[in-house]
């Protein structure tokens, strides 16, 4: 993981001592999803931190957050990601794609990075539909009873989000080789 | 045939180093479409759906928390203050290091979930301690991760949160409550090897000599870490918070202290550990929701049941097919890590389990296990991975000594195998 934040000399050695890692150069920065998953992951935590104290000093139960919290979580599962896309932190099997010579790596990489560009494509025309039925058909959420669109309009952005993102990784690919 | 395709599909993607959430989402895509090839839009609208359905599950909510909780405590200070006690205790005699990471890995995994952020904080301080010591890195790396394998079994745990996630029938409260004693054991069964190799090739001699920490202050300095598994796990076992709140409270608790007391996480270092923490978690959920058109796809086959019926029938017995699947398992094991491993292969063998009649929280305890096995069994095994680039060695090194390490975790395995009640006590015990 990248680092830049941390500070250059801290009280006590930061524990994690994993070597920094550089970001891939991307041309939309990769900041936007962080920023994104960082602050859904925060107030996440807030959310269910708020819930226990209210319940104790309160009686109550805040149940309705429940399906903010389940949203919110969909966000950051698409958000943090996308990231991990880019920066090759999906979990893969490494031994056969990630060893041999450079050629036959890149070629590798280029075939699993265009399956999961037309995954993510597939995924986003059919969260569209998905989306466009709960639009006509009116429905709404159990918990709040909002229109569910305004939920599921998440899937099919971030799904294209991760589509392009792969696409950007493509690019690089082939500009390397084009070197 | 279809299934033939399915499984065929998704061996290659994952060979040719497709990610194994995308790899299942397309393997699953390829079965819905090849069944439902007289259906409008191919039955594919079932893609979006699961992957929604698959995510959208309160429970899993305890995953980004867990992560969270160990990306804080990786760097609380914690760590390196339960040493110093440990230390304190049992002194820097031969093979007494060593012991030493176990111990603290075992305790660490009582507050965090998972294996890897274990053995990247005792990593971190016991890797460099160990080899001032004279331990060399191949060795200390090995039993970090070997040590940190436990975390996942000693609760909480994000495996079991997934497996209960899974398999309806067997609640977390319950699988925490039932890892716990195969987890001390297996930290026991640890420490065994690691002293006799420590002390059969004589290692660790540089440093016996310097005096030991003072106990009471190592004490009074240790005390707020070894706080946190007591709020963590009574606050569960009394009924004060469900596993989910339990982890966000140790979130507040892991910032409290680092930020308060023992003052090693700065303001800024919060991006960092939100970031860390929600890829790693976005990257877990992804395999969660891809997985789940995976197993959509499998079940709507229903190729799992003639599947069942051949192996409960195949005249193996319950012993042999059990024998097969830990085989089968670590096989897997190999090449892929526990969650995926658990989110792929549970659905196929709860029918199995079902058959048989087995207790689904010992089952749950019995995979994740052989989970905690395959996390330091060389060539993929997640854990030495980070000890490994933490020590600086090549994970080929590790091998003369990871095998003891191995065995001795092996041997916890079939004592839970042949002993169920070493798992089911506590759960019975308790109430669950």
């Amino acid at each position: 993981m990248s680092r830049p934040d941390v500070p250059v000399e801290p009280a006590e050695p930061v524990e994690p001592i994993i070597p920094v890692e550089q970001d891939p150069a991307v041309k939309v920065p990769l900041a936007l999803e962080d920023w994104l998953a960082v602050g859904v992951l925060a107030i996440l935590a807030l959310i269910t931190f708020v819930n226990v104290l209210v319940r104790y000093f309160t009686d109550q139960s805040f149940a309705w957050t429940e399906e903010i919290s389940v949203f919110l979580l969909i966000v950051l599962t698409m958000a943090g990601g996308s990231t991990a896309f880019v920066r090759n932190h999906h979990i893969r099997i490494e031994a056969v794609a990630d060893t041999g010579s450079p050629a036959r790596q890149r070629r590798l990489a280029l075939a699993s990075n265009t399956v999961v560009l037309l995954f993510f494509i597939l995924l986003t025309v059919l969260s569209v539909r998905l989306v466009i039925d709960e639009y006509v058909y009116e429905e709404t959420s159990p918990a709040i009873g909002v229109p569910t669109w305004w939920y599921s309009i998440w899937l099919p952005v971030m799904a294209a989000a991760i589509a392009l993102r792969t696409l950007g990784t493509l690019r690089r690919l082939l500009r390397t080789g084009a070197r | 045939m279809i299934a033939a395709l399915l499984f065929a599909a998704f061996a290659a993607l994952m060979v040719i180093g497709v990610p194994v959430c995308v790899a299942l989402g397309v393997a699953g895509t390829l079965a819905i479409v090849l069944s439902n090839q007289d259906v409008a839009w191919f039955g594919l609208l079932a893609v979006p759906q699961n992957f929604y359905a698959g995510l959208a599950k309160y429970p899993l909510l305890a995953i980004p928390m867990f992560v969270l909780v160990g990306s804080i405590f990786d760097r609380s200070g914690v760590a390196r203050r339960l040493v110093d006690l440990a230390i304190s205790i049992v002194g820097r005699g031969p093979g007494m290091l060593p012991l030493v990471a176990i111990a603290v890995a075992m305790f660490l995994g009582g507050i965090s979930g998972s294996g890897p952020a274990c053995a990247a904080a005792v990593g971190a301080v016991m890797i460099a301690a160990m080899s001032r010591a004279g331990y060399p890195g191949s060795f200390s790396a090995s039993v970090v991760a070997a040590g940190a394998a436990t975390d996942i079994l000693i609760p909480p745990s994000i495996a079991f949160i997934i497996y209960s996630v899974l398999v309806p029938g067997a609640s977390v409260p319950a699988l925490f409550a039932a890892g716990m004693v195969p987890g001390l054991l297996a930290g026991f069964a640890l420490i065994v090897p690691t002293v006799w190799l420590a002390r059969k090739h004589k290692m660790g001699t540089l440093e016996a000599h310097l005096p030991r920490p003072p106990f009471w202050a190592s004490l009074r300095q240790a005390s707020w870490g070894l706080a946190a598994p007591v709020l963590i796990l009574g606050g569960m076992r009394l009924g004060w918070f469900t596993p989910t709140e339990a982890a966000v409270v140790a979130v507040f608790y892991g910032l409290f202290v680092g930020m308060c007391i023992h003052r090693t996480i700065k303001l800024r270092d919060l991006y960092v550990i939100l970031r860390e923490a929600a890829e790693l978690s976005a990257v877990i959920m992804m395999v969660v929701a891809l997985a789940g058109i995976f197993a959509w796809a499998l079940s709507t086959l229903s190729i799992i049941d003639p599947i069942t019926h051949a192996i409960v029938n195949s005249g193996l017995g319950e012993w042999g097919v059990l024998a097969l699947l830990i085989v089968l398992l670590m096989t897997m094991g190999m090449f892929l890590d526990g969650i995926s491993i658990f989110l792929i292969f549970v659905p196929l063998l709860m029918p199995i389990a079902n058959a048989y009649g087995w207790d689904p929280v010992w089952f749950g305890v019995i995979l994740t296990l052989k989970v905690a096995l395959g996390q330091f069994t060389p060539p993929l095994a997640v854990n030495l991975m980070v000890s490994c680039r933490i020590a600086r060695v090549p994970m080929e090194s590790t091998v003369p000594w990871v095998v003891w390490l191995l065995g001795a975790m092996f041997l916890v395995l079939v004592a839970v195998l042949v002993f169920p009640q070493l798992a089911l006590w506590l759960p019975h015990h308790l109430g669950y």
